[in-house]
């Protein structure tokens, strides 16, 4: 749903997913419940000043609604950064960045990821870094460092490792990305 | 000559940060008949008061003017200082020098110490004609009257009746019990209503101290503090209460059919009725408005005799009542019967009333389904219409989904401005327990803040949360009825910024919560006035909260205002303790400060009996002809009728002419 629909069409809450919560609360956010909308995190959040439609307090009002299409058909979960403000801002301990990544978890089960998403997957189980620059090295080499960081990009060994924890994990039963078990960081330009 | 002491307060920077103190104190020195002036910082505090004293016991002094702040708060203190001096304590004279001075000028310093001049001149000149009085004392009868059977009012005749005084409970219904009495479950302990309720009704109908007097209304209520004499009307029930039992043999044989008021209007009662099954007292009443006449014959009209058996014919409900109560052919007034109390003290604790759904027609009420919340309190209540069944009016169905509306009537400037206070924790409760008991019901909420501040309300409240009640933020604009029973709510989401809409079975209104009715009239029988609000006024909302301007008369629950039951029992308890320090003093003082009329001068012009709202004044015959006279135990001191006086011959004792005009001679100056 796009900011204009947030504004002009109207929500059928009887034709919400009372099913949602529970599933949220399965897939990491078991605090759901403890939201008051105090609108705290909301305060703290680069998506709100970024301008996405369904920010923390937003996502969990509607999760809380089972307004699981609208959540779907919009890519505000995905613009999330990660920074954990809202989870050390929240006055009631309701880890709203866990919520975010349990709808993420919910989205991925149905295929609703955004392309940008698929390429950063397959980034990491290739290289271990969802976003990584392969051209970085020569730059790298010019200020004195390592053409390839000390991570599981320069170790071929780790990369397994975690390639094969990654195919233990829903994504592969999903198959959203190729997963293949050759040695891809030869096949792949890092 | 006076002499006369001028004490004028600094009341920390309150007057002196605004009023050159020392100014005024030289200016007051000069005054005539001054014997000394003093300032200090604080004239209330102990060595304020010392001063006084001091300057009286040494023979310094007669008169006392006091420049501080108001007399309304410090008037005792100072009086109590010139008593302790040794000095009559009516000698004493204030002069407001800082709400009427040094609060409303304080940018204006000179102006503000010019004023205070003249108001202490005034007062000056004013003490010079001051004269001793004496305190009067007034029995007080040992009894209390509790207007009012709900819960505070029970629980204030109880705690009166355990202190062994005499308590009249008066309740218009035919039995006490209240709003209270009608709820299923009571937040925040979910305790069953009627399991904590009819215990204490029972009480209260057994108490040897109580006299308990349903069906009844207060119709006046005349005299003051220790001796109030009231009349209340007992109405007519149309039955012999002495020998009716509560049986309900004639409450089954009754063919009329009435809206339920304690149902809400959801099921029918009979014309005879007993109002529930818990009621106290148990008897029946004869809603005479809507009894039928069975057998032809009107109320107090002999039965006919059947022409073949030569019986007479009976009523069903004469038929039925096997004690004889209910005996259609005595005589019977209509009027009922007045009866007349002497009492001490009253506490008035006449609830409220929850509004009506008619007035919101942007929320369907014309729909069975949309109901309030008392209402749905009925449906839930194993006493109710349904027996405890969750039905949905209009089919019988259980709701799958319900839609809760709150603020319906509240904050709202076309009906009640204030908060209703306990409609969120109803709403809560109610919606708790439909979840607890069918937890596939979806319940939706939609508030505009949640208020929940009480002893474990906001545990109450996250609990229901995580019992998976959804909350809206948003007032909800419209209740259209669909197809199938169904109806529609649209709200907007505040917390989703969208419009949202949602297909409900039931819609519960949380109406606001009103003044009984009638309490107005109430409240002018007893001399105390409602606030904007509509509820009863206490004296002083922090300090005073159950006392009234008339002393005496205590509030107590929500005849007050909206309050919950904790609260209200609280409240009752609070009144019935402060009615019962005039019981057990005996007398009470009354200020001498009372009018009295020369009798001798008095021309019975009647001018004066007309004006008195207190009705203190009646003509009597006095060598030969009618003159006036004032009761003292009825004078309130309010001087109407010795400004009124055409012959100038009432006397306002504390308010002579002579002290009021020298007083504005010395302002005008
Ligand atoms: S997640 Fe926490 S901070 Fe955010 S609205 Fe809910 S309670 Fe407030
Ligand atoms: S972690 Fe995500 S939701 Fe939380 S503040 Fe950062 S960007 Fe916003
Ligand atoms: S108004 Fe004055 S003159 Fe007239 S009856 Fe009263 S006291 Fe007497
Ligand atoms: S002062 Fe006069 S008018 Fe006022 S109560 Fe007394 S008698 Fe009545």
């Amino acid at each position: 749903m796009s900011n204009v629909q947030v504004a002009t069409g109207v929500i059928n809450l009887s034709e919400g997913d009372p099913g949602l919560v529970d599933e949220i609360k399965e897939l990491g956010g078991e605090e759901l419940l403890e939201c008051i909308q105090c609108a705290k995190c909301a305060a703290a959040c680069p998506m709100v000043l970024a301008g996405f439609s369904f920010f923390n307090k937003r996502v969990i009002q509607a999760i809380l609604l089972g307004l699981r299409d609208a959540l779907l058909d919009d890519s505000s979960i995905w613009a999330c950064q990660s920074c954990n403000r809202c989870t050390e801002v929240c006055p009631r301990e309701v880890n709203p960045f866990e919520i975010i990544q349990a709808m993420r978890r919910v989205a991925i089960r149905e295929f609703a990821l955004p392309t940008l998403s698929i390429e950063g997957l397959k980034s990491l189980y290739d290289t271990g870094h969802a976003v990584y620059l392969a051209g970085a090295g020569s730059t790298r080499a010019k200020v004195g460092l390592p053409e390839k960081p000390y991570s599981t990009v320069a170790n071929p060994k780790a990369l397994k490792e975690l390639q094969a924890v990654i195919r233990q994990t829903a994504l592969a039963d999903l198959g959203i990305i190729p997963m293949d078990e050759s040695d891809v960081t030869e096949t792949c330009e890092v | 000559m006076p002499r006369i002491g001028v004490y004028i307060c600094h009341c920390g920077e309150n007057i002196a940060g605004a009023v050159n103190v020392e100014e005024v104190r030289k200016y007051a020195e000069k005054l005539p008949g001054v014997a000394l002036a003093r300032n200090y910082l604080f004239m209330c505090s102990d060595p304020g008061q010392e001063l006084i004293k001091q300057d009286i016991r040494n023979g310094l002094i007669d008169r006392v003017v006091v420049a501080a702040c108001t007399p309304r708060t410090h008037e005792p203190i100072f009086r109590k200082a010139l008593e302790n001096g040794g000095l009559n304590k009516y000698l004493l004279e204030m002069a407001n020098i800082r709400d009427q001075d040094s609060w409303p000028h304080w940018h204006d310093k000179e102006g503000a110490t010019e004023k205070a001049k003249r108001l202490v001149a005034s007062a000056v000149a004013k003490a010079a004609f001051l004269e001793p009085l004496e305190d009067r004392f007034v029995e007080v009868a040992p009894a209390s009257l509790v207007i009012g059977g709900g819960v505070s009012g029970m629980f204030a005749a109880l705690d009166l009746a355990n202190m062994g005084y005499k308590v009249y409970l008066v309740e218009k219904s035919p039995s006490v019990g209240g709003n209270m009495a009608k709820l299923d479950k009571t937040f925040p302990t979910n305790d069953c209503s009627a399991c904590i309720l009819t215990p204490i009704m029972v009480q209260v109908g057994t108490h040897p101290n109580i006299e308990l007097l349903t069906y009844s209304e207060v119709e006046s209520v005349e005299g003051s503090i220790g001796n109030f004499k009231v009349k209340v009307r007992k109405k007519q029930t149309y039955i012999d209460w002495d020998k009716c039992t509560g049986c309900g043999d004639c409450v089954n044989a009754c063919p009329a059919k009435v809206p339920n008021e304690f149902n809400e209007g959801m099921d029918n009662r009979k014309a005879i009725y007993i109002e529930f099954p818990q009621a106290v007292p148990k008897r029946a009443v004869v809603d005479i408005e809507h009894c039928l006449s069975c057998a032809k014959r009107t109320i107090g009209t002999k039965p006919r005799i059947h022409s073949k058996t030569g019986e007479p014919i009976l009523a069903p409900c004469e038929k039925a009542c096997k004690t004889g109560a209910c005996d259609r052919s005595r005589e019977y007034n209509p009027e009922g019967e007045v009866i007349e109390l002497n009492v001490g003290t009253i506490i008035v604790a006449t609830g409220y009333k929850v509004m009506d759904k008619a007035p919101f027609k942007e929320y369907s009420p014309q729909s069975p389904n949309v109901i309030t919340a008392m209402q749905l309190e009925r449906i839930l209540s194993a006493t109710g219409p349904t027996e405890g069944h969750f039905h949905r009016p209009s089919d019988g169905e259980k709701p799958k989904t319900i839609a809760f509306i709150s603020c319906v009537g509240s904050r709202d400037k076309r009906y009640h401005t204030y908060c209703s206070k306990v409609c969120c924790m109803y709403m809560l409760k109610e919606a708790r327990l439909i979840k607890e008991k069918y937890p596939d019901t979806n319940i939706y909420i939609f508030f505009i803040d949640v208020r929940t501040g009480g002893k474990d309300f906001e545990e109450y409240y996250n609990y229901c949360r995580d019992l998976g009640i959804k909350m809206l933020r948003g007032r909800v604009g419209a209740v259209d009825e669909l197809p199938g029973d169904r109806l529609r709510v649209r709200a907007y989401d505040v917390d989703l910024g969208a419009p949202v809409e949602l297909e409900a079975d039931l819609v519960v209104l949380a109406t606001a919560i009103e003044p009984a009715p009638d309490l107005e009239e109430l409240g002018r029988k007893l001399g105390i006035t409602c606030g904007s609000e509509g509820f009863l006024k206490e004296l002083h909302t922090k300090l005073y909260p159950v006392e009234t301007p008339v002393k005496g008369i205590y509030i107590a629950g929500c005849a007050q205002g909206p309050k919950d039951i904790p609260e209200s029992v609280s409240q009752a308890r609070a009144a019935s303790s402060a009615a019962a320090v005039p019981l057990t003093l005996g007398k009470v003082v009354v200020e001498p400060l009372i009018s009295e009329v020369n009798q001798r001068k008095c021309t019975g012009c009647g001018t004066c009996v007309q004006l008195c709202p207190y009705s203190a004044i009646k003509l009597v015959e006095d060598r030969g002809r009618l003159r006036s006279r004032i009761d003292e135990a009825l004078c309130a001191g309010c001087g109407v009728c010795a400004a009124a006086c055409p012959s100038g011959v009432i006397t306002l004792h504390g308010f002579t002419n002579a002290q009021i005009h020298a007083q504005i001679k010395a302002l005008a100056c």
